[in-house]
């Protein structure tokens, strides 16, 4: 799923391992969610959107919109 | 492949537990190989050994199972994507043979190949499923 994870965090200047930390996944989870090789569950996906305070729809591309 | 210093808890228990259960594997196989059990081979006895092999196997299940429970849902459902191929090639594979020994010439192959076969086939396809979903 399309999305601009990699942007936001290269924002905030933290590293994949930094951000997996502050979601509580592994580093490899975030990597494979900014390659698209991983779709995220939607409690996944909200708690991204909370952690950077966008909505849901301004980091994932909605694929069936 | 991550390393020790940066490996997740999740996977370093899993590390520890397959170690633990694979060493146990390994102890009573080369035992039996080197003739420890060499009495009880043919009986019931070398039966109850054969099955208690099967623990650490068990037990193996168990850790891969348990990582799953513990890790995040990306780790999770690449293994259990890797684990359903692996196993499937490793029966599709097993059961070929079989099929090869009663129709054909086929030399037998012992029940136990499956679980290295299987962990084979696990190592074999990891590097080309990298992706959670198709």
């Amino acid at each position: 799923m399309k999305n601009t994870l990699r942007e936001l965090r290269t924002g905030k200047g933290w590293t994949q391992e930094q951000l997996g930390q502050a979601l509580g996944v592994s580093r490899q989870a975030v990597n494979a969610l900014e390659t698209e090789k991983h779709d995220p569950s939607l409690d996944l996906a909200y708690r991204i959107a909370a952690l950077f305070e966008r909505a849901v729809e301004d980091v994932f591309d909605n694929p069936h919109a | 492949m991550a390393s020790w210093k940066t490996m997740d808890p999740a996977h370093k228990r899993y590390v520890i537990r397959t170690n633990l259960f694979m060493a146990g594997y390994v102890a009573v196989n080369v035992a039996a190989i080197t003739g420890a059990f060499d009495q009880i081979i043919g009986t019931s006895a070398g039966v109850a050994l054969g099955l208690c092999v099967a623990a650490p196997i068990a037990g193996q299940l168990w850790a891969t199972l348990s990582l799953m429970n513990e890790a995040d849902e990306f780790v999770r459902a690449l293994t259990a994507k890797r684990f359903i191929i692996a196993s499937g090639l490793a029966m599709a594979l097993f059961s070929g043979w079989g099929f090869a020994e009663s129709y054909g010439t086929a030399p037998h192959a012992p029940g136990w190949i499956i679980y290295p076969l299987f962990w084979g086939l696990f190592g074999l396809v990891s590097p080309f499923v990298k992706s959670s979903g198709r």
